[in-house]
């Protein structure tokens, strides 16, 4: 076949070229009848949905062509699939980036096909779209806008998590046309919408409805250009403005000549404007400038974000501007160094030794010119062109000393992966900016959701990508058709995904399930590397106790909280406790879970598990938030009386000092009637009570609940030093200091009575502390100031040296008493 | 080339810092901000308030106050969603504005540390999931200083030793992968105690799963192939109840005191003004605060970290040498603003001039520290905390517990605090293996009967943690695992003796050995980290000779093994591989002279004294190594009896 020209279907639009490519011939058949479809093109040459346009009147044929499908077709139009529709009428039919289909019925229901294979899911918008009725939709690469017939917009801005949300109250009026700002593009980073109504344009975004004020409308057709920065506007008197998206600015006008509304206004890339009518198509350029395209059938308009997409039932062509490279290269009369470099590749074949000359030539430039080439070849769809070009780049580079070839050799890939997408029996009519913006890991999804598996696998292992969702999508399709027993299948898909890395086998496992076959499915899951993914494939097919084993063994608290919430909504609770007291991580966070929000399961748990202790201490803790008196001491018996089974040393004495518990709540209730007003005693401990009761001088009483509650006699008397030192009751501190001996010894009185500032009290336990050392003592007399008394001290110790010392202390009388002292000391020396 | 792990902290601040508000700036407009009372503290720790301001948040609330109020239409939480509890206060406060508001509000939760099923559960039950926007805030590692990364988890300990809840676990895990990712495989995992065990087997199954995700693309291209790392050279993770003992001490460090005494949170002490004195006026970022904490009796927020260059000077030395150092500073400080007086020239008062606000911010600094070493000094010489400190030390020096009994009586009679007695009985169990029976019961009536008899679920609680036991009892049998027999408990008598942990000729001043911040007991926990990093170190304290240089390339417990057994819980080092051509690739090509770091993980909480005793260690390896120090969260003494203490009481509560 002779190459074709390279400047064929370029059209001059002011300053730059347009070009209408030819991909794909005799896309549909005749009897196809495109006039009545709605078309919808999936972005990036994805797949395209036609539903009949039911406004369309219908010629007979048979019952087959009456029922109403969505077929799905390649570009190529290859029927993918055909989705029987039985839903109701639809208002709005669009795709995703990732290429769902997304059907939008009459009552707000909307469907998300996935995979192209009629797997989807649903939702509803809500908002009052059942009670009105959703009028139409616009959709972006990844959400929608419903327009009710109240004027109402909901949009959906993630059909992952689908949250229908309602836009600003718009105005009343017949809504001529309508069209919206992806969130990427606003200021607000949420869809704006705009709305053509009545004579003006409003915007409308989730706060406000803000009023354009334009005087030419209604306009009946509003379209954003990709990147949000220009509108195109056909105005009632059907010409065609492009203005900026805030309408400060008008850029050009055009007057398509015509009485006929279009039925399509289309952005061609960012620069022109595609209006298209049944049978032609206009492109309008900066300025007015235009080029008319005239078909024979009817043509759909598909919009990219760097050309249009034009389908016929004989072609399919992609329309968009020329590059500056491919300009400068291909243009009649350019001289450009890569035109040249091309050039020269002619004359090589010819062998004429011009060639060289025309490399002498451009040689300053020939790095830029190889780029060039390179660029250009990545533009062309023809492979000879894209031969040619990269021939011309390869022998620049051959010329050249140092060339960087990474992007010869990136280029020379990404051309294999192209020409293989775009053959027509794959049909993805992918231009090379689409390819860049798509990545090769979309463009391989894609390929798995067309079940090209192998063309997948060849292209991930080119690009050295991974291939295991290929496989784990084949072999989740595999579970679906085959019909072998499921040994077999299980031994199929481990066999054919042996070593292979990052399988997940739960998905494929879901799928089995999915179908039905849960033994399958549980036989594929013991390959998935992951245990927490398998938890709640496994709760679904009720294998709980697995379920529960596998969260365990994740070690994800949060997946085991998970299991054990669901597990307890289900199984009685017997066998709950039954599943969970062998695994003591589940018992242990069921227990932290139960001891904040439901206590009556905890004693449950306890009762169940024999741990009365335990059991016992949930009524300990509940007594104590218990306000009322009465409750409290019930709950204090009932915990008492749960121990009583035990002999335990440790659970007796735990038991006995419950009861303590309860009988001193009734000593201090006593004590509050009979000596306060207010509940001063209550809820005190044993020591603070009696410590208050000395205090506030009843020592009677502290003698008596003493000796009811068995205190040691050490703590007591030292209850007795502190509350009676804290009241200064020095009388009877030494009332009390009077016995020979003390429990605690003497040396406490000292100084807590020397801490309370009373030196003189202080002192006269000196004498009493007959177990320190003399230096201890005479320490403690200096404490209290008395040096003669220390003095004393130190006479009887016969310590001079000490004396001494204390002689240069003292002042006065003390200091000749001191000097008396040594003196008798010293002439027995 | 990997970065270097001295960048860690920077790097997990900057990150915080950008995740929080990057989902902030996705919140459009004003917003007020509720926050769990345990997350705020670390926020602030890497985001400022005016950092906050500027990315619209108007007002912050405390999730516990449930107080938030319809100022804002948009409303954020930020709230643990590992914490059954928090979510559920999450999901109660947006009914609440839902029913109770006039305006139409719009909510975000950030959970934190991730999304959790559990969490969608009770939205979903709540009936609020399709209201309310919900994203990640994957938080772990909060830098607490350039070697000092924290999950600051604040019931960590009580979660994993009382509840048995292995939550921080995981969460841990998580925070070590962030680590690996960053850095390659740890190339030797070492460790002790079965959830230091627990956490490694985390760790090799998140690589093998990772391993796993990364072929199938779900995770980004950075974690691909990833080698051991070339700049760690181990992690090294230390159960706390291998050593239950060491915190129980009292710190006697300068920053270990003031967390005894007032308490350290978030690199924060609230000292009373009646200490330190009001905050100073001049500094501009604090004049606000300083007005409203005039008044006596007002606490004032201290920060105490590594940008307070004399407090750096002060924090691991032992307080004994604390009045020393203030003395020379504040003398150094004096000569410095003389020489204002020498000044001659035109151009050397300038030189002073310039150096003026430097002066201050030392002499305020000085003043501050000055006053608290004081306050400190007051307690330290007091009756009672000498007491203590003596029955400590005989347990410590494994002195006959039973001689100390009559002393904890005494202390019990004079009413001390209740920490501080239950933290003497704990020592005591954990250093000679539990009370005798007959003592702990006694204990036990003396204890509730001074303190309260709701105290009888704190020492049921105490039991539980294995804090606190009678001597018979064998919980071995309970304990799964390896080695239940040797390694049920740790044994003091013959670590003490093995390991050297009593160190009598430590010098506080001139510290030779880790021993100094205890002054005289080495922490054992330190001593295990020395067995992997220091053996020559510790063989030479174990025969008394000089140091012997054989056996320091051995690898993990090498020449250990024994002695280690007698420490609780399971023992083990393991060895990530990874590609061996790879490895050897880049050895070639990056050397090995560059220093490795080690990465020290304490599971269940890490005292101040032993990050000295970690710093210490660093600087005696200093040129071959840096010591990375991770941890769920701080911890002390008081902060492991506040996990059992319990919180009510008898009284009446009428209001």
């Amino acid at each position: 076949m002779a190459p074709t020209n390279p400047l064929a279907n370029w059209e001059r639009l002011a300053t730059s070229f347009y070009r209408k490519v030819p991909v794909y011939y005799s896309v549909f058949d005749e009897d196809v009848e495109l006039e009545n479809y709605i078309v919808a093109g999936a972005p990036y040459g994805g797949a395209i949905a036609l539903y009949r346009d039911e406004s369309k009147p219908l010629r007979f044929r048979d019952a087959q062509t009456s029922r109403s499908n969505i077929d799905i077709y390649s570009r190529s139009g290859k029927l993918i699939n055909r989705l029987n529709w039985e839903y109701g009428a639809i208002r709005g039919l669009g795709w995703s980036d990732q290429e769902e289909l997304l059907v939008i019925t009459d009552d707000g229901t909307v469907r998300r096909y996935f995979g192209l294979y009629g797997d989807f899911t649903s939702f509803s918008l809500g908002n009052g779209a059942e009670e009105y009725g959703v009028r139409a939709c616009r959709f972006w690469n990844s959400g929608f806008v419903a327009l009710l017939s109240n004027n109402q917009l909901i949009a959906v801005s993630n059909y992952n998590e689908p949250r229908p949300r309602l836009l600003a109250q718009c105005p009343e009026g017949e809504v001529a046309s309508w069209s919206l700002i992806p969130p990427a593009y606003t200021l607000s980073r949420s869809v704006e919408v705009l709305l053509a109504v009545d004579k003006t344009i409003y915007l409308v975004d989730p706060t406000e409805a803000e009023d354009k004020v334009l005087q030419n409308g209604p306009f009946k057709h509003a379209s954003v250009s990709p990147t949000g920065r220009f509108i195109a506007l056909i105005t009632a008197e059907g010409k065609v403005w492009v203005v900026s998206s805030d309408f400060q600015s008008k850029y050009s006008e055009y007057d398509p000549e015509s009485r006929v509304t279009p039925r399509a206004v289309e952005w061609c890339g960012d620069d022109a404007v595609v209006i298209a009518w049944e049978d032609e198509v206009h492109l309008i350029g900066p300025n007015g400038a235009a080029a008319r395209y005239y078909y024979d059938g009817t043509v759909h308009v598909l919009p990219e974000f760097d050309g249009v997409g034009l389908i016929t039932n004989d072609a399919y062509e992609f329309l968009h501007k020329v590059s500056d490279v491919t300009e400068s290269i291909f243009r009649l009369g350019s001289t450009s160094p890569a035109s040249v470099l091309l050039d020269s590749i002619n004359l090589l074949d010819k062998k004429s030794p011009k060639a060289d000359d025309n490399i002498q030539r451009i040689k300053p430039a020939l790095p830029e010119a190889v780029d060039s080439c390179v660029k250009a070849a990545g533009m062309e769809f023809d492979a000879y062109w894209q031969k040619r070009l990269l021939k011309a780049a390869s022998f620049g580079k051959s010329v050249l000393d140092l060339y960087n070839s990474d992007e010869f050799v990136e280029m020379t890939e990404k051309l294999r992966v192209l020409q293989a997408v775009r053959d027509f029996q794959i049909g993805l009519a992918l231009s090379y900016e689409q390819y860049m913006r798509l990545t090769p890991e979309k463009l391989i999804e894609r390929l798995v959701n067309r079940r090209e598996y192998l063309l997948a696998i060849r292209i991930s292992e080119y690009l050295q990508l991974p291939a295991d969702k290929i496989y784990v999508h084949w072999a989740s399709q595999k579970v679906k058709v085959s019909t072998v027993d499921d040994e077999a299948v299980c031994k199929l898909i481990v066999q054919r995904l042996d070593g292979k890395p990052g399988i997940s086998f739960e998905v494929i496992a879901q799928a089995a399930y999915d179908e039905g076959r849960s033994h399958l499915a549980t036989q594929l899951l013991n390959h998935e590397p992951r245990a927490g993914k398998q938890v709640p494939l496994l709760l679904n097919m009720e294998e709980d106790e697995i379920a529960l084993d596998k969260a365990i063994q994740s070690g994800d608290t949060d997946l085991v909280n998970y299991v054990l919430l669901q597990l307890k909504a289900k199984l009685p609770l017997a066998s709950f406790f039954r599943m969970i007291n062998t695994r003591p991580m589940a018992s242990a966070l069921v227990e932290t879970t139960a001891r904040a929000e439901d206590t009556e399961l905890l004693k449950d748990l306890f009762y169940q598990d024999d741990r009365p202790l335990d059991g016992s201490n949930v009524l300990l803790s509940e007594a104590l938030k218990e306000t009322d008196m009465p409750r409290k001491q019930e709950k204090l018996q009932l915990a008492s009386r749960l121990l009583s089974d035990s002999k335990e040393p440790t659970v007796v004495l735990h038991q006995k000092l419950l009861n303590e518990s309860s009988q001193l709540l009734k000593v201090q209730e006593a004590l509050d009637k009979d000596l306060t007003e207010r509940s001063e005693f209550l809820g005190l401990s044993l020591n603070e009570t009696i410590y208050r009761l000395v205090r506030s001088g009843y020592g009677k009483r502290a003698q008596k609940i003493q000796s009811e509650f068995k205190m040691p006699e050490k703590t007591y008397w030292w209850l007795r030093l502190r509350a009676l030192v804290a009241k200064r009751d020095w009388g009877e501190l030494e009332e009390l200091g009077k016995p020979r001996n003390s429990p605690i010894g003497w040396e406490p009185f000292y100084n807590e009575i020397l801490g309370a500032g009373n030196t003189k009290l202080a002192s006269i336990f000196i004498p009493k502390c007959t177990n320190l050392s003399a230096e201890e003592r005479i320490e403690m007399w200096v404490k209290c100031g008395m040096i003669v008394k220390a003095g004393e001290e130190a006479l009887k110790a016969k310590a001079v040296n000490t004396l001494e010392a204390l002689q240069s202390k003292a002042s006065g009388p003390s200091a000749i008493e001191i000097g008396r002292m040594i003196n008798q000391l010293r002439p027995k020396k | 080339m990997a970065p270097f792990p001295e960048s860690d902290a920077e790097y997990f601040k900057d990150k915080a810092r950008r995740g929080l508000l990057d989902l902030l700036e996705g919140v459009r407009g004003k917003k007020n901000l509720v926050i769990n009372q345990g997350l705020a503290g670390p926020v602030g720790l890497f985001v400022k308030f005016s950092q906050l301001q500027e990315h619209g948040v108007d007002r912050v609330f405390l999730l516990e106050n449930g107080n938030v109020d319809s100022s804002q239409r948009n409303v954020v939480f930020l709230a643990y969603a590992e914490k059954i509890r928090q979510v559920r206060a999450v999901a109660e406060q947006i009914q609440q504005l839902q029913r109770n508001s006039s305006i139409e509000h719009e909510f975000s939760i950030f959970w934190v540390p991730r999304r959790t099923l559990v969490s969608n559960n009770i939205l979903e039950s709540a009936g609020i999931i399709g209201d309310v926007n919900v994203a990640e805030l994957p938080l772990y590692f909060f830098p607490l200083e350039q070697d000092v990364l924290s999950l600051e988890l604040e019931d960590s300990f009580a979660d994993l030793y009382l509840h048995k809840d292995p939550e921080c676990i995981f969460h841990a895990a998580k925070a070590l992968m962030d680590l690996q990712q960053r850095h390659g495989y740890f190339p030797r995992i070492v460790g002790k105690g079965d959830h230091a065990r627990r956490l490694a087997d985390l760790l090799l199954r998140m690589r093998k799963e990772l391993d796993a995700e990364e072929s199938s693309g779900l995770v980004g291209l950075s974690y691909r192939n990833l080698l051991p790392s070339a700049g760690i050279e181990s992690l090294i993770v230390v159960d706390r109840y291998v050593d239950f003992a060491t915190p129980l001490l009292t710190q006697l460090t300068y920053e270990g005191l003031i967390d005894e005494l007032v308490g350290i949170k978030h690199n924060q002490a609230d000292v009373d003004t009646s200490v330190v004195g009001p905050a100073a006026t001049p500094q501009a970022q604090e004049s606000s605060k300083a007005s409203q904490q005039f008044k006596q009796g007002q606490k004032r927020k201290i920060q105490l970290d590594a940008s307070d260059q004399l407090f750096n000077q002060l924090r691991d030395a032992n307080f004994a040498i604390v009045g020393d150092i203030l003395n020379k500073v504040a003398r150094r400080l004096e000569t410095d603003y003389e020489s204002r007086h020498t000044a001659k020239t035109t151009s050397e008062l300038r030189e002073f001039v310039n150096k003026l606000p430097m002066y201050q911010l030392e002499h305020q600094s000085l003043r501050v520290h000055t006053n608290l070493a004081e306050e400190i000094m007051r307690n330290t010489r007091s009756d009672i905390f000498r007491k203590v400190l003596e029955v400590q030390q005989n347990n410590a020096a494994g002195a006959d517990p039973t001689y100390q009994h009559s002393l904890i009586e005494e202390l019990i009679a004079r009413d001390v605090p209740l920490k501080a007695v239950l933290r003497l009985l704990c020592l005591e169990s954990c250093m000679s293996g539990g009370l005798r029976s007959r003592d702990l019961e006694n204990f036990k009536r003396q204890v509730v009967q001074a303190y309260g008899h709701q105290h009888l679920l704190t020492f049921s609680a105490l039991e539980k943690m294995e804090l606190l036991q009678p001597r018979s009892s064998t919980p071995a049998m309970l304990i799964p695992g390896t080695g239940a027999q040797a390694g049920s408990r740790t044994n003091y008598s013959y670590l003490r003796k093995n390991l050297h942990l009593v160190v009598e000729d430590v010098s506080e001043k001139d510290p030779n050995d880790v021993a100094y911040v205890y002054s005289g007991f080495a922490p054992l926990s330190i001593r295990l980290v020395q067995c992997v990093l220091q053996k020559s170190y510790v063989l030479s304290l174990m025969r008394g000779g000089p140091t012997v240089q054989a056996n320091t390339a051995s690898p993990g417990w090498l020449g250990f093994e024994d002695v280690v057994k007698s420490a609780r819980g399971s023992t083990f080092s393991i060895v990530q591989k990874g590609d061996d051509k790879a490895v050897r690739a880049r050895q070639t090509l990056s050397g090995s002279n560059a220093a490795k770091a080690v990465v020290v993980f304490f599971l269940g909480g890490i005292t101040f004294t032993e990050i000295a005793a970690l710093r210490f260690i660093a600087g005696q390896e200093a040129p071959r190594r840096k010591i990375v120090i991770c941890t769920t969260g701080l911890i002390n003494g008081d902060r492991m009896m506040d996990a059992a203490v319990a919180k009510g009481t008898f009284a009446a509560t009428d209001s």
